[in-house]
């Protein structure tokens, strides 16, 4: 199977969606609209989590493109290297909005926590301009309709200083696998926030559906951070053991498809969001029964999670399941 | 050099033992682990929104409604019990051989240890006020998070810090 197909449709979103989203940022900020600016942090949010699939899809690419002896390492490398710096840039960003958008207990609804929206403006400016470099180079790599692909040679001007930031991959891989106890307790960041994320979502999910009636539903909701924290943690140790051993992953079957529920569980928290559903459970107190919409967002995030879990663990024995081609 | 037990030998020879271990089928080896992550998640993450309130966080979630949780941490841990065992039958040698594995077992046994001590002194009498409750709790707590993140830091360890995968022969 090709997987340079996948990184060639999903390479474009992070690119053109933080350009989008910055663009709506700026007017919002502008304007002064609450809605705009609501509405951009989440393009930020979601394009964070879309360029998690895009990133990891690029060492597929790369399987597919080195047998193409006419294109330079040094222009992969260069992309993958620019790629990493501005992965960590757009995560940052992707952060910063979700607790932009959380405000006491009102994430998505309430006016956007002000005190960041100046952090998050500048974390989009440069995750645009890294994006736009991580384009460029991509580009280098595979147009021969705009240009032929050539040797990098020493940059200059921004660019020039820019690559200095950017990190060699090899090394990068080298240094998450130089220590197997620095692995194991990446593994064990990665256990201990699980525990946080489904112990404190988990709750919540149960109460819309009737478990644990007793319980108001809206301080409940309000352990979300901690959720979110276990979900930071998991993605930075994810992204690194990725980096650390990107060929493990990337032909595994296990690894896409944990990567397609994650993609589902962004989708169902926007959906709960946005449709009336959060509205309408937001303020049940003790013995008030969740509408079916609501039940139905927190089965399918509970379901969605266990089979994160699972497919996490099945990572090992799905190993090479994917042909390199 | 001192070999291991001969008893986990005879244990790996088992056709049930070589089934888990070497099975190709996705409900071998790895469906057993994939329960006890599961069971993990219901045991640790029940306990932690317990612990966490408790040291108070979110003082707005009524305490004596989450008594119910400790169902679902009973069931974590039953799973796990189970779920343990059949791990510890696949790969005998590299558990018991181990130090790690026995760490872990005790750092299990006192978290679930507190988990009792949490039920009946915080949880145990229905009457008791919030304050009360929290007071009584707070060392507790505190020893329950740290325990349990020994346990998973401990068990995590146990994939790299064995001497023998199965038997030397």
């Amino acid at each position: 199977m090709n997987l340079a197909p996948l990184h060639l449709i999903l390479n474009h979103i992070p690119i053109i969606g933080t350009i989008i989203g910055l663009g709506l940022f700026i007017v919002s900020l502008v304007g002064d609209t609450d809605d705009l600016k609501r509405a951009s942090l989440m393009v930020f949010a979601g394009v964070a989590l879309l360029a998690l699939p895009t990133f990891f899809s690029g060492v597929g690419a790369q399987g597919a493109i080195r047998k193409d002896a006419a294109v330079p390492a040094s222009l992969i490398e260069r992309h993958e290297g620019a790629a990493i710096l501005a992965l960590f840039f757009m995560e940052v960003t992707g952060a910063l909005a979700l607790v932009g958008l959380w405000r006491r207990d009102r994430l998505f609804t309430g006016k956007p926590w002000s005190s960041n929206l100046a952090v998050i403006l500048c974390f989009s400016i440069v995750t645009a301009g890294l994006m736009a470099r991580v384009g460029a180079t991509g580009g280098d790599i595979r147009h021969p309709e705009i240009r032929l692909a050539q040797e990098v040679t020493k940059e200059s001007g921004v660019s020039g200083i820019v690559s200095i930031f950017e990190p060699s991959p090899g090394k990068f891989t080298d240094l998450m696998l130089l220590s197997k106890w620095w692995w194991a307790f990446m593994m064990d960041l990665h256990f201990v926030g699980l525990a946080l994320l489904i112990g404190t979502v988990g709750i919540l999910d149960l109460r819309m559906l009737g478990f644990f009636k007793q319980l108001p539903i809206a301080p409940l909701h309000r352990l979300t951070p901690w959720a979110m924290a276990g979900f930071g943690v998991n993605t930075l140790t994810g992204i690194l053991a990725f980096i650390g051993m990107p060929n493990y992953y990337t032909f595994d079957a296990a690894f896409w498809l944990k990567m397609l529920a994650l993609l589902l569980l962004g989708l169902n928290a926007a959906a709960f969001y946005l449709s009336n559903a959060f509205n309408s459970v937001e303020h049940l107190g003790p013995g008030e029964d969740a509408p079916a919409l609501a039940k139905f967002f927190a089965a399918s995030s509970l379901v969605l999670w266990f089979a994160v879990i699972a497919l996490g663990r099945y990572i090992q024995s799905f190993t090479d399941t994917i042909p390199v081609q | 050099m001192a070999l291991p037990p001969l008893f986990l030998r005879t244990i790996e020879e088992s056709g049930f033992s070589a089934w888990l271990r070497e099975s190709e089928s996705p409900f071998a080896f790895y469906f057993v682990l994939l329960f006890h992550t599961f069971g993990l998640a219901l045991l640790v993450g029940a306990n932690a929104v317990i612990d966490l309130r408790l040291l108070g966080i979110e003082r707005e979630i009524p305490l004596m409604p989450l008594k119910r949780l400790f169902g679902i941490m009973w069931a974590g841990f039953a799973i796990n019990a189970a779920s343990g065992v059949l791990l510890l039958i696949a790969y005998p040698t590299k558990a018991l051989t181990n130090p790690v594995f026995y760490l872990k077992l005790v750092l299990i046994a006192i978290a679930v240890w507190v988990m009792t001590k949490l039920n009946s002194q915080v949880f145990g009498d229905a009457s008791s006020s919030e304050a009360t409750m929290m007071a009584r709790a707070k060392t507790l707590a505190k020893w329950s998070l740290a325990l349990w993140i020994g346990a998973i830091t401990a068990g995590r360890l146990l994939a790299y810090t064995y001497k023998y995968l199965i038997f030397p022969c």
